[in-house]
Order: structure tokens, then sequence, then C-alpha cells
């Protein structure tokens, strides 16, 4: 158990990443190791996260999404976003100059 | 003695006293003017023409009452005012000129100089500060009938604008998760917050997954549109759908070119029919004839 997050096998080496309310983007060095241990013990390919209930995604939110995108990367894990919220889209969209490191997918259906 | 007694009368005393002696043939004078002007065009009709002459006779017969001296924060003087605006308003609302209606407040100021030069009993210095109260009165009267029409035709211009915005932003769902948008006009800060989160929200509803923006209706492209243009197409990407962008013109190309603006990251297509043909290459949708 990961505080301020829930992960979940759901199988084909995808792991679902369900941010809670606990979750404290602004320490994500403490996070990571946690979630790449999860990750690694479950053989996981992709990590899914889910952006349901994420309302805004601040730069500070941002940063701790690149970051766990990197650490997958290094751990040969494909990260994936989905369910992006319209205003979280279009807030965020407004702050970057470039595209995001991790891809990013309409809902869970449509993922490859 | 008469003449002596008339100048010690206040202004105001003065135009209530010509107002009493001759109201019949004031407002007589003013309802037919009204029904001249307002009648001839069905805008007012004649009992409205009636009862808005005399409501104006006993406002302004009220203002001049309330002191020596007309006080233009009094509610006389607002309820006057408010009056005229409200006027106006109805004038406007049923499809009337202003013009006519300035030449209608006019009219009201001539009728009571016709009076003042009638009356012989006025020397030269009352009849000046007469005609400067008069002046007064409905030169507010007319700004403010002006700053109503002037308000009236602001509401006017955002409602259609609005509305533009609205119309000129038609999403269409073409196929199962494939949307097409035609930007036509140029794209400012205000429309494209309007098109992204109209954009953004069809994207989520109709689950999409592939959005053919199409600018051949765009005639001219500089820094900001084309920056309003990536972000668009960027917060596309985060949803999660892709994005084409048709329809660039050799000109817009070439301004593109000169503003060194950067598309690689995204996908184009000549024409909005090749950028559909791309959606549904992407969505592994076949459309073929029948028969073949």
């Amino acid at each position: 158990m990961i505080e301020g997050m829930h992960l979940t096998p759901i199988g084909d080496g995808n792991v679902l990443l369900e941010p809670g309310e606990g979750l404290d983007p602004s320490q994500p060095e403490a996070l990571l190791a946690p979630v790449l241990e999860f990750l690694q013990r479950n053989e996981a390919r992709r990590l899914v996260y889910d952006l349901k209930n994420v309302r805004l995604i601040d730069s500070v939110y941002y940063a701790w999404l690149v970051k766990l995108s990197a650490a997958c990367r290094i751990a040969n894990v494909e990260m994936v976003t989905v369910n992006m919220q319209p205003a979280a889209a279009y807030a965020l969209s407004l702050t970057l100059d470039k595209s995001p490191p991790f891809t990013c997918v309409l809902d869970i259906h449509q993922l490859r | 003695m008469a003449k002596e007694m008339s100048q010690e009368k206040t202004t105001n005393q003065i135009l209530i006293e010509q107002l009493m002696q001759n109201v019949g043939k004031i407002s007589g004078v003013i309802e037919k003017q009204g029904q001249s002007i307002f009648g001839q065009k069905n805008l007012l009709s004649n009992n409205e023409i009636n009862d808005y002459s005399l409501e104006f006779l006993e406002l302004l017969t009220m203002l001049l009452h309330a002191g020596d001296k007309v006080d233009r924060r009094g509610p006389e003087y607002k309820a006057l005012r408010q009056f005229f605006g409200n006027f106006s308003q109805q004038i406007q609302v049923r499809g009337g000129n202003m013009d006519e209606f300035v030449r209608y407040i006019h009219f009201l100021q001539g009728v009571f100089l016709d009076n003042l030069e009638a009356d012989k009993s006025v020397n030269f210095v009352k009849a000046r500060e007469i005609l400067l109260l008069l002046g007064m009165i409905f030169n507010d009267i007319i700004l403010d009938v002006f700053h109503i029409y002037l308000e009236g035709k602001e509401k006017t211009i955002q409602a259609q604008q609005e509305e533009l915005r609205q119309t000129s932003t038609p999403i269409t769902e073409i196929w199962d998760g494939v949307l097409t948008l035609p930007i036509i006009g140029s794209l400012d800060s205000s429309r494209t917050m309007i098109v992204m989160e109209k954009l953004l929200s069809r994207i989520e509803s109709d689950r999409a997954r592939v959005v053919v923006i199409d600018v051949t209706g765009v005639m001219a492209i500089d820094s900001q549109v084309s920056h309003h243009l990536i972000q668009m197409i960027r917060a596309v990407g985060l949803m999660g759908a892709d994005a084409i962008l048709t329809g660039i013109r050799p000109e817009i190309a070439r301004a593109l070119t000169s503003l060194n603006i950067d598309l690689s990251s995204v996908t184009t297509r000549s024409k909005l029919s090749e950028g559909l043909k791309e959606a549904f290459r992407r969505m592994s949708i076949e459309v073929s004839r029948p028969g073949r």
C-alpha cells in the first residue's frame, strides 16, 4: 500500500495507478521507489495513470508525472495517462512548450 | 408694476406660470408632433403618445416646483431623465430611429422657447436664465438617450459576436470517433479559449480518437494564431486523441515558414478529405465502393 495512490494489476502486463486525495506530488522522490518496486514485482510492461479525478495539472503535478515516466522508462515500463479531463488538458496545454514525455490516451479501453 | 413683479420671480416660477397658462396648447402641440413622428411608423399608439406627453409635463412641473433652482441631483430630475430613458428604450425596442427621437426632444425644447418668446413680460436676463436652464435639462436628456442608445447597440454587437463565435466553430462527428473542426476567420485568444473548451468537451463526450482541424477558412496567420493552433493540437493530444491539421494554403505555409513556426510534430494534410483518409487509416477503417 503506497500512501496517496492505489495500484492494481489489470492484466496483460498493465498496472493501473489511481491517485487519491492523499497524494503529495511535491515529494516525488518518496513515491518513485515504492511504485517501481510494485511494477517490477508484478512484471509490469505498462503503467496506466488514471487522471479521472485530477481536476488540475499544475507545474508541480506535471513535474511529478514527468519524473514518474522517466523512472518507468528506466525500468522498461511504458507510462500512459488516461482520462485527462478537458479543463486539465486545456490548462496544461497553456503551460507546455513541447509534448509530454509520456503517452496520453483517452480512456483505458483505447490502450493498444 | 407687473414688470417689477415678474423680475422678482425665479426662473422656475416663470416657467411654471407659462406652463400653467398654456398647458392645453403645449400638450396639444406636443401630442400632434409626437403623432407625426411616432404615430406614422406605428411606434406608439395615440393613447401612448398622449400619456407620454402628459407624463412629461407632470414631471417637468414637479421638477420646477421642487425648489427655486433645478437640482440636477434631486429625485425629480432623476425621474425626468429616467422617464426619457424608458421612453427612448421603448422606441428603440420597437425599431424606432434615435435621430427622430432626438428631433422630438429638440421640438419639446422649441415649444418652451416659443412660449418664452411670446411672453413679453420676461426681461432679457430672465430669458437668458430660462434659455440656459432649458438647454441644460434637454441636453442632459439627449445625452442620456444617446448613452442608452449606445449601450443597446453595444449589447447587440456583443450578442452577435457571441452568436458568431458559437456558430463559427461547428464541431461535427463525421464518423464514430472522428471529429472535424473547420476554423473560419481568425483565431484570437478569446476565440481559441471557446473553441478549445468546446472541442475538448466533445472529445470526452464522443470518445473521439482523431480530430481533423481544417484551416482552409483561415485567411491570415500570424505568430499568435499559429501559437494558438499548436496549443489546441497539444491539448487534443493530452486528451489522448490525435490531431490532423488540414487545409494549409500556400500563403499560410509561407507565412508559417517566415515566422519560424515548427509544425514538424503536427500531422498535416493538404485537404480535409486527405485528413479524413488519414484519420480512417489510423483507426483501421477502410472505405471502399460496393462491389470492389
